[in-house]
C-alpha cells in the first residue's frame, strides 16, 4: 500500500513537473460527523508517508486543533472577541469571524501559492455547523477562490452510526446533493466511524433501490410518496458518486480515501477546470461593471458582509433616492408579472 | 383547533426578521398572532415573544457551565434535548387558549433536525395540544444566483422537510435586499422547472452533462409535488407578506372551521338585505 502511494506521488511529479498544483481538500460535514478527527488521521498518514500536507483550520470556535495547522483562523480572528465587540451570540460570532477571515482570503491564496511546490495536499477543516460554510457568503468565497486556482475536492463526511435510520440517511444524502449543486466540484462522500458500524448496509442501500425501499417501509413512522420519489432522485445521485468508508480512529480506509481524492482531482482537471476558467473570466468582467456602478452611485454597499440587522433607514442622497425609486417601480412590475403568471386566466 | 407555524431555515436566512415582520403585519391587520422563540442562542430580535426558550435554558448558561463544558454546537444540542425533555413547560407557557395562532422561531442549525428524534417528539406534542402544524422553510435569496444554486436550495429544503411530516411552504427570503436584475432572476426560478432548464445553459456545461439525469429527476419532483415549490418574500412589502400568510393559512386550513357559511346563510343574508 505504501508503494502505490509513492508511485502516485512520483507520477504526479514526473508528469507535471514544477507546474504541479496542490490538491485542495475541503472537509465538510455536520457537527459531530468527525471532520476534525478525519483531518487529524489524514494528516498523520501524510506525515508518515513523508508527504507533508498544508493544513488550514477554518473553525474559529474549536477549543483545540489536534493536528499541526499551518494556518489557524483562531490566530487571525478571536471568536470570543468578535462576539463581544459586535454584541453577537455564538452563532453570529462564528459567521462573522469567518466573514472577516474571508475578506483576507487573498492573503491565504498567496501563502498557498508560495508553498505550492512543497505540498501535494492542502487540507481545509471547516466549522462544526455545516450551514456556516455552505450557506454563507464566506464559504462561497473560499470555495470559489480555491477552485478557480487549484484542483479542489469537496469531502462530505457523514457519521455512519447516526445514519442507520433510512430517513436520516436520506436527509444526509439530500444535503450532500445540495452541496454538490452549490459548489459544482468533484465530490467525495466519506462514511466515517466504520470501526463502530460497517458501512456495508449503506452501500447496499445505494446500490439496490428495492433494499432501500424495504428499509424505508420498515420504519413505522414514515410512509410517504414523497420519500419514494426522493429516493428515486437520489438513485441518480449515487450513480456518479465516489464513496469511501473511513475510520478516523484506526485509520481504516485511508488508502482508499487518497485513491478517491486522486480520482476526484483528475475529474477536476478534465471536467471542471475549463468551466472554472470561464467563470473566472466572467467574474472579472462582472467585477468591473460592479465597480463602475459603485463609483457612479457613490454609496458603497457591504452586502456581502452584514453585521446583524440590515439597516432600513439610510441617510439617502438624492441620487440614491432616485435609484431606489426606480428599483421599487421595477420590483412592483416584477411582482405584477409574477402574479399574472400564477393566474393566467384572470382577465380584467 | 390551534395553529402552529414553524419557522425553519439556515442561520442568517431571516427567520427572526420574518417572525417580527409577520407579528407587525398581524398587529396592523388586527389579527391574533403570537411568536415563540425556540433559539436558545438568539441574540436580538424585535418581536415580543410570548414564550422564550431562554427562560428555560439559554446557550450561554450551558456554555459557561464548568461541568458541561460544551462548545456552541454541543451546547445547542443539549438545549434542544433539554427542551424535548421538558415539553410540559412549553404547554404550560402556551396555556390553553383556543383558536390561537403561534409562530415558532427555530434555531438555524440543521443538526438539530437530522439528529435525535427531537422533531417528531416536538410535533407530536404540539398535535396532542390540538395544534395544526405547518412548516415554513426560508432560504436567503441572495445566495440563489443561478439554477444550480436554486436546485441546491431545493435539496436543502427537502433534507429538512423529510424529518417533518407536515405541510411545508418554502420561501426565498430577503428579496428586498436584491437589486432589480437579481430580483427578476429570482422571479424566473419560480417558473416551472422544465422551462428554466431549457433556457439555462446548466445542462450544456460539462458538469451539467454529468449530472443531467439527477437534475432532470429533481426538476420533475419539484413539478409533481407542490410541497417543494418556492415563493419569493419581501418583508418590507405588505402584499408579499400577505401572500405568504395566505399560503400558510390554506396549508393549515386556518379559519376554515370558524367561518363555515352555507348557501342558506348567504340566502338569509341576502334576503335580509333585500328586505
Amino acid at each position: 500500500m505504501m508503494e502505490s502511494e509513492e508511485n502516485a506521488a512520483k507520477n504526479a511529479h514526473s508528469s507535471e513537473g514544477s507546474d504541479r498544483k496542490p490538491i485542495c481538500v475541503i472537509v465538510l460535514g455536520m457537527a459531530g460527523s468527525g471532520k476534525t478527527s478525519l483531518v487529524q488521521r489524514v494528516t498523520n498518514h501524510l506525515y508518515a508517508e513523508k508527504c507533508n500536507p498544508y493544513v488550514i483550520n477554518l473553525d474559529p470556535a474549536c477549543i483545540e486543533v489536534p493536528y499541526p495547522a499551518n494556518i489557524d483562523i483562531r490566530d487571525t480572528v478571536k471568536y470570543k472577541e468578535v462576539m463581544k465587540q459586535f454584541g453577537l451570540g455564538p452563532n453570529g460570532g462564528i459567521i462573522t469571524s469567518l466573514n472577516l477571515f474571508a475578506t483576507r482570503f487573498d492573503q491565504i491564496m498567496k501563502l498557498i501559492d508560495k508553498r505550492k511546490a512543497e505540498h501535494k495536499y492542502v487540507v481545509f477543516d471547516t466549522p462544526g455547523q455545516i450551514e456556516v460554510f455552505t450557506w454563507s457568503a464566506s464559504g462561497q468565497i473560499v470555495t470559489e477562490t480555491l477552485a478557480s486556482e487549484y484542483p479542489t475536492v469537496i469531502v462530505y463526511v457523514m457519521d455512519i452510526v447516526r445514519n442507520l435510520n433510512p430517513i436520516t440517511f436520506m436527509s444526509n444524502m439530500l444535503y450532500a446533493c445540495s452541496i454538490l449543486y452549490k459548489t459544482k466540484l468533484p465530490f467525495l462522500v466519506v462514511m466515517n466511524k466504520v470501526d463502530i458500524v460497517e458501512h456495508k448496509f449503506a452501500l447496499e442501500w445505494m446500490k439496490d433501490f428495492d433494499a432501500f425501499q424495504a428499509a424505508l417501509e420498515s420504519d413505522p413512522s414514515y410512509s410517504s410518496n414523497l420519500a419514494r420519489s426522493m429516493s428515486l432522485v437520489l438513485d441518480n445521485f449515487y450513480k456518479n458518486l465516489n464513496v469511501v468508508g473511513f475510520s478516523a480512529v484506526n485509520g481504516d480506509g485511508v488508502n482508499e480515501f487518497f485513491d478517491a481524492i486522486e480520482k476526484c482531482a483528475n475529474e477536476y482537471e478534465k471536467d471542471y477546470r475549463p468551466e472554472y476558467l470561464r467563470i473566472k473570466k466572467e467574474a472579472e468582467e462582472a467585477k468591473k461593471v460592479e465597480r463602475k456602478r459603485e463609483l457612479s452611485s457613490s454609496t458603497s454597499r457591504d452586502e456581502l458582509i452584514t453585521f446583524g440587522e440590515p439597516e432600513t433607514s439610510y441617510d439617502i442622497e438624492d441620487e440614491y433616492e432616485e435609484m431606489y425609486e426606480e428599483e421599487k417601480r421595477e420590483y412592483e412590475e416584477f411582482r405584477r408579472q409574477f402574479n399574472l403568471d400564477k393566474k393566467p386566466s384572470v382577465n380584467k | 383547533m390551534r395553529y402552529a407555524h414553524l419557522v425553519l431555515g439556515p442561520a442568517g436566512s431571516g427567520k427572526s426578521s420574518y417572525c417580527s415582520a409577520l407579528a407587525k403585519h398581524c398587529e396592523a391587520t388586527r389579527r391574533k398572532l403570537d411568536v415563540v422563540n425556540l433559539d436558545p442562542a438568539a441574540e436580538t430580535f424585535d418581536y415580543e415573544p410570548v414564550v422564550d426558550i431562554r427562560d428555560l435554558i439559554s446557550l450561554s448558561d450551558v456554555m459557561e457551565d464548568e461541568e458541561l463544558r460544551f462548545g456552541p454546537n454541543g451546547g445547542l444540542m443539549f438545549c434542544m434535548q433539554y427542551l424535548s425533555n421538558n415539553l410540559e413547560w412549553l404547554s404550560e407557557q402556551l396555556g390553553e387558549v383556543d383558536e390561537d395562532y403561534v409562530l415558532f422561531d427555530f434555531p438555524g442549525q440543521i443538526e438539530i433536525y437530522t439528529d435525535s428524534n427531537f422533531v417528531s417528539k416536538f410535533i407530536n406534542h404540539l398535535q396532542t395540544l390540538n395544534f395544526r402544524v405547518c412548516g415554513v422553510f426560508l432560504i436567503d435569496s441572495q445566495f440563489i444566483t443561478d439554477v444550480a444554486k436554486f436546485i441546491s436550495g431545493v435539496f436543502v429544503a427537502l433534507s429538512t422537510m423529510i424529518h417533518f411530516e407536515i405541510p411545508f411552504i418554502n420561501i426565498l427570503s430577503k428579496t428586498d435586499l436584491l437589486n432589480p436584475i437579481d430580483r427578476r432572476k429570482i422571479g424566473k426560478f419560480l417558473e416551472p422547472m422544465a422551462d428554466i432548464l431549457e433556457e439555462d445553459s446548466l445542462l450544456n456545461t460539462k458538469w451539467g452533462e454529468k449530472y443531467k439525469k439527477l437534475t432532470k429527476t429533481i426538476a420533475s419532483l419539484v413539478e409533481e409535488y407542490s410541497l417543494v415549490k418556492f415563493t419569493a418574500l419581501n418583508i418590507l412589502n405588505e402584499n408579499s407578506l400577505n401572500d405568504v400568510l395566505l399560503l400558510v393559512d390554506s396549508a393549515i386550513q386556518y379559519g376554515e372551521e370558524s367561518e363555515v357559511r352555507t348557501v342558506d346563510d348567504f340566502n338569509q343574508e341576502r334576503n335580509g338585505v333585500c328586505e
